[in-house]
């Protein structure tokens, strides 16, 4: 026994004894709060972790409130934009795409190269130094280079590579990394996950990269940061206008940054993610210090009625109860505590793999840790309210009566006496389960709970599986994609097909418009696709293969959405490059696809559209894998592809990033739903055990055998747990499909693709739980004393 | 000391055979003497009456011989079988064939009705009365479908002691069978006691702290501080309902 101080009040040594004696029970509840806590702890920390970081970087390094860009437009402009109202700072840059050639790596590297002004860093977009030092102005060579990129590609301080720019050959030398707020996610075109050994952003002298693109005193982006308070709209309009006669393709805000979107998107996912799934887990808390304390209560009739004989005020005895359900969930908060931040360091260390900022520590911040704390509170009385309030209502008198047997007379408890076929163990099993039908469907609801989060969170994985199959086996099915400088003519085409091992080509146009409805409008680009392509396909999640519409547009779902149009509406087509005809097309079909928000129109109805030759913005090729090398170095040296992607690296590069980091956060989930079925099946086999003890010690005692008794007690688990997974399995396939459905943004629709292999795993996964619980509790009944049990009055 | 064992018939009457038995509960200073070898012979259809205070050792004596508590040392024979000698699950098997147990408190399964109760060991039992008839031998066969909830003390010891009867076991354990009974029902509960023990030749040990009891036994068993300080035999047996107390 263990000593405790003399101060405490008898009450309180009741409660410390309690919960000693309740200990395997409250650890089970202590692992599902803890999961819980845990949970809010991570998400909550890390998105404020995220939020403060990013307000940070983006404020210090004075990241560009609007971005616009144009074919070339003269430097004098950045002094009319500076005047405009509202804007802090206005730079110009010149950017272009480029090709690299690095040792050791086969395949042509794409990469952007930004311009760094002649006064040295830029003052909007600022750079943070990693390594090295900044380029000499002088020297035409020197160049910085994006650090993730640079660790991922082996790039070191010195390193020369060649690189080839606007079709020149030129030898560049890395002689500093650095870090840039608009490259917080950095993905090449057209990617959705991050590939720092493919995809590089570059940064030179603007007098170098103005020589190298023939365009002296000239941009071809603008950067503003806007005052306090500006109104953004206002200086996107004057600077569209502005723009316009210099090829202007439309300024946009911060907000459709690409790098900023996909930040935000996970910011809201996360926030998505932590008001789904915590309350499920502190739920099924709920319930379990539920099903705890009313069992207590009940085997402690007597007691109450004994504090209140001795004028105890029911008050006191309510909150002695209640005191112990916290007291049980103490251990659970502590642990959630410790758990939460724990795996918040480590989720930031996985974020630090896709979002790359200067410093990301992982704060949770003491309103998190008070929250948390206030949560439990409110989980614990909700859990103890309805057993606290029955306890105000017993009557000192009634709770020292003797109990009386339980009724089992009426309703389908006597219906069960009708069968004769079935044997006395299996009636008790029965009638136990329907005497208390709120405990046995909120103990196969607790199942059914547990195996949802389970197959949710291991469904994740099948969604990306999916939406990787969809992209890459049945929308891209090209080994290699090349990206031109500038739209060229079909020859080039013909170019392509005579290379090394090409054995199938098809080109892509890509035409930046602006496209509206009403009062809404979204600068978009379309995209030329052949019909009957077999490179290059679009797939329709829900419908698979589709063409693209002869005349007219087919829109993505959120896209379609963002303009609010429907098939048969008209949208405004204002295209920004050649020229800028525009023009009224029809929607004609609503794609919903995997990634971002296209617009598709049919390759060959731009021409008249666009009233020049048929001009290709890239390419689609499938290669020979034998002749592969071959053909990138014969790539590499092509002065007009600037863009390159390869099928095989983009694939490697997902199961590399997002398999081993989404592996992780989904085995987190996957341990938190795995301690919830031990916590809820555990909790069940103890109360029946409780409540069974004495039955089924009577029974031993009459001659039953261990495994005819193990059977009454278990059955009754067996029951419960298996009348859960039907359940747990549809509540599993909703909470999966909502999941999926709300991880969905205007960036990428997340399928919901649910293996029944997952559901099966995760089935097996709670029987394996139950069997273990089982195993446990019919060990201890199997330890119960014959003797004791006989003697005591229940 | 017991006083000397009294005459009896031919040894083919003879049940349980007790040589030596002790049980001791803790070890060293705090050790638990419940019983000093107990040496004891048991004759079939005998109804025994075993009496002593709280603490005598009575209940523990009961325990072993009923193969729920292992002793600590001597030895038990029933049927020339050594029960000190047998595994826990061959202790389930003689508990399960062979002999029967009535509870002070009923231990009746209460979501099982009365027929329901007895049928728990009908089913398990080689060759058992029906639930119907073992009710009927205690007089409940009236209230055969009723839930232990809608029956009163009496009448749920009555169905134990059916339940115990049905499987027509050898020995019948009762352990104050009338201990939460007020007199009335009491004696109504040991009327079918004793009914069982005449008709059907069950053998009988019975406990109870009331030494009235006694006096419906053939044999009287009293325990002090583990030791047996009386057995002696009563030729005068009385009906139950001539008892009062």
């Amino acid at each position: 026994m263990v000593i405790l101080p003399g101060w405490l009040g008898a009450l309180d040594r009741k409660l410390l004894r309690d919960i000693w004696r309740l200990r395997s029970q409250a650890f089970a509840i202590s692992l599902v709060i803890a999961a819980g806590i845990g949970m809010v702890v991570m998400s909550f920390g890390m998105i404020r972790s995220l939020e403060a970081t990013r307000d940070a970087y983006y404020d210090r390094y004075r990241f560009a409130d609007i971005f616009a860009s144009a074919r070339r437009f003269p430097e004098r402009l950045i002094d009319d934009v500076q005047s405009l109202d509202g804007v802090s700072i206005a730079e110009g840059r010149l950017t272009s795409g480029a090709t690299l050639d690095i040792p050791g790596i086969a395949e042509p590297i794409t990469t952007r190269i930004h311009s760094l002004p002649r006064a040295g860093m830029p003052r909007v977009n600022a750079l943070v130094l990693r390594s090295g030092r900044r380029p000499n102005p002088a020297r035409s060579d020197e160049v910085l280079a994006s650090e993730k990129f640079a660790d991922a590609a082996r790039i070191g301080l010195g390193d020369t590579i060649e690189a080839l720019l606007y079709g020149k050959k030129q030898r560049l030398r890395v002689v500093g990394t650095v870090l840039s707020p608009e490259y917080v996610y950095a993905i090449g075109p057209g990617q959705i996950f991050p590939d720092n050994r493919r995809f590089g952003v570059l940064w030179m002298g603007e007098e170098h990269l103005a020589a190298a693109l023939d365009s002296t005193n000239a941009y071809n982006e603008l950067l503003i940061r806007l005052e306090r308070g500006a109104v953004g709209q206002d200086v996107i309009r004057r600077v569209d206008n502005m723009l316009e006669r210099y090829g202007g393709r439309g300024a946009i805000p911060r907000s459709d940054q690409i790098s900023d979107r996909f930040l935000e998107n996970e910011l809201a996912q996360l926030g998505q993610i932590t008001a789904i799934l915590p309350p499920i887990f502190l739920g099924v808390a709920a319930f379990l210090i539920n099903m705890v304390l009313s069992r207590l209560v009940e085997s402690e009739r007597e007691i109450l009625g004994l504090l209140a004989a001795f004028g105890y005020r029911s008050r006191v005895i309510m909150w002695h109860y209640a005191k112990l359900a916290m007291v049980l969930s103490l251990p659970g908060l502590v642990l959630g505590l410790m758990l939460g931040s724990w795996m918040g360091r480590g989720l930031a260390g996985i974020y630090q793999e896709f979002f790359v900022f200067p410093f990301l520590t992982y704060r949770a911040g003491s309103d998190v840790l008070l929250i948390s704390c206030l949560i439990t509170i409110i989980v614990v009385l909700m859990g103890a309210a309805q057993t606290v309030r029955r306890i105000g209502k017993l009557k000192a008198a009634e709770a020292m009566r003797p109990p009386v047997p339980p009724n089992y007379s009426g309703g389908i408890a006597q219906l069960i006496g009708k069968f004769k076929r079935l044997d006395e163990p299996t009636r008790i099993i029965l009638r136990g389960l329907v005497r208390r039908p709120l405990r046995s469907i909120l103990g196969s609801l607790g199942v059914a709970a547990a195996l949802g989060l389970y197959v949710t969170s291991a469904g994740s994985m099948d969604n990306v599986g999916m939406m990787t199959d969809l992209l890459f086996n049945q929308a891209n099915r090209a080994d290699v994609n090349v990206s031109f400088a500038e739209p060229r003519d079909e020859r080039v085409l013909f170019e392509l097909e005579r290379l090394p091992g090409v054995m199938r080509v098809e080109p892509v146009r890509y035409i930046t418009a602006t496209l509206s409805a009403g009062h809404r409008s979204r600068s978009e680009s379309l995209t030329g696709m052949k019909p009957y392509g077999d490179l290059n396909r679009l797939v329709d999640i829900d419908h698979g293969l589709v063409q693209p519409p002869v005349k007219g547009l087919m829109l993505s779902t959120v896209l379609s959405k963002q303009l609010a149009v429907e098939p048969g509406d008209q949208v405004e087509v204002e295209i920004t490059e050649g020229r800028r005809p525009r023009l009224a097309l029809p929607v004609r079909r609503i794609l919903k696809s995997p990634i971002g928000n296209p617009a598709y129109v049919d390759f060959d109805s731009l021409r008249p559209i666009m009233r020049e030759t048929p001009l290709t913005s890239g390419a689609y090729l499938s290669v020979d894998p034998d002749k592969t090398d071959e053909l990138y170095r014969k790539l590499k040296a092509m002065p007009q592809v600037a863009g390159f992607s390869q099928r095989a690296a983009a694939l490697n590069g997902i199961d590399e990033t997002v398999g081993e980091t989404m592996g992780i956060v989904t085995l987190f989930n996957t341990a938190f739903s795995a301690l919830i079925v031990f916590g809820v099946v555990y909790n069940n086999a103890r109360i029946s055990l409780a409540e069974r003890a004495r039955d089924l010690v009577s029974l031993r005692v009459l001659g039953y055998r261990r495994q005819e008794v193990s059977y009454i007690l278990l059955g009754e688990l067996a029951l419960i747990v298996i009348a859960g997974l039907p359940f747990g399995s549809l509540f599993g396939y909703y909470l999966s499909k909502y999941l999926a459905a709300s991880m969905s943004g205007d960036l990428f629709v997340m399928p919901f693709s649910l293996s029944v292999g997952t559901v099966a795993l995760a089935i097996l996964l709670v029987l394996a739980t139950a069997a273990l619980s089982a195993l446990f509790v019919s060990s201890r009944l199997h330890r119960l004393d014959l003797v004791s049990v006989l003697k005591t009055r229940e | 000391m017991a006083d000397p064992a009294p005459s009896r018939p031919a040894e083919d009457k003879s049940l349980y055979t007790i040589r030596g038995l002790t049980k001791i509960y803790g070890e060293g200073s705090t050790a638990v003497h419940a019983l000093r070898g107990i040496d004891l012979e048991l004759y079939k259809s005998d109804m025994v009456v075993l009496l002593g205070a709280s603490g005598s050792g009575k209940s523990t004596f009961l325990n072993i011989v009923g193969g729920l508590d292992e002793a600590t040392d001597g030895q038990v024979f029933f049927e020339g079988r050594e029960l000190t000698a047998l595994a826990t699950s061959e202790l389930t098997e003689y508990r399960r064939n062979s002999v029967s147990f009535v509870f002070q408190f009923y231990n009746l399964v209460a979501s099982l009705t009365a027929r329901e109760n007895v049928a728990l060991i009908t089913e398990i039992a080689d060759d058992p009365m029906t639930p119907e008839e073992a009710l009927a031998l205690v007089g409940l066969e009236k209230r055969i479908d009723h839930f232990p909830s809608q029956l009163s003390g009496g009448e749920q010891q009555r169905v134990a002691i059916a339940r115990a009867i049905a499987k027509r076991p050898k020995v019948m354990f009762c352990d104050e069978p009338t201990g939460a009974l007020d007199s009335q029902t009491g004696v109504i509960v040991l009327d079918a006691l004793d009914q069982i023990n005449r008709e059907l030749g069950t053998t009988t040990l019975l406990i109870t702290h009331n030494v009235v009891i006694a006096d419906m036994a053939d044999r009287l068993l009293r325990f002090a501080d583990g030791s047996l300080i009386e057995d002696r035999d009563n030729p005068d047996r009385v009906a139950p309902s001539k008892l009062r107390w």
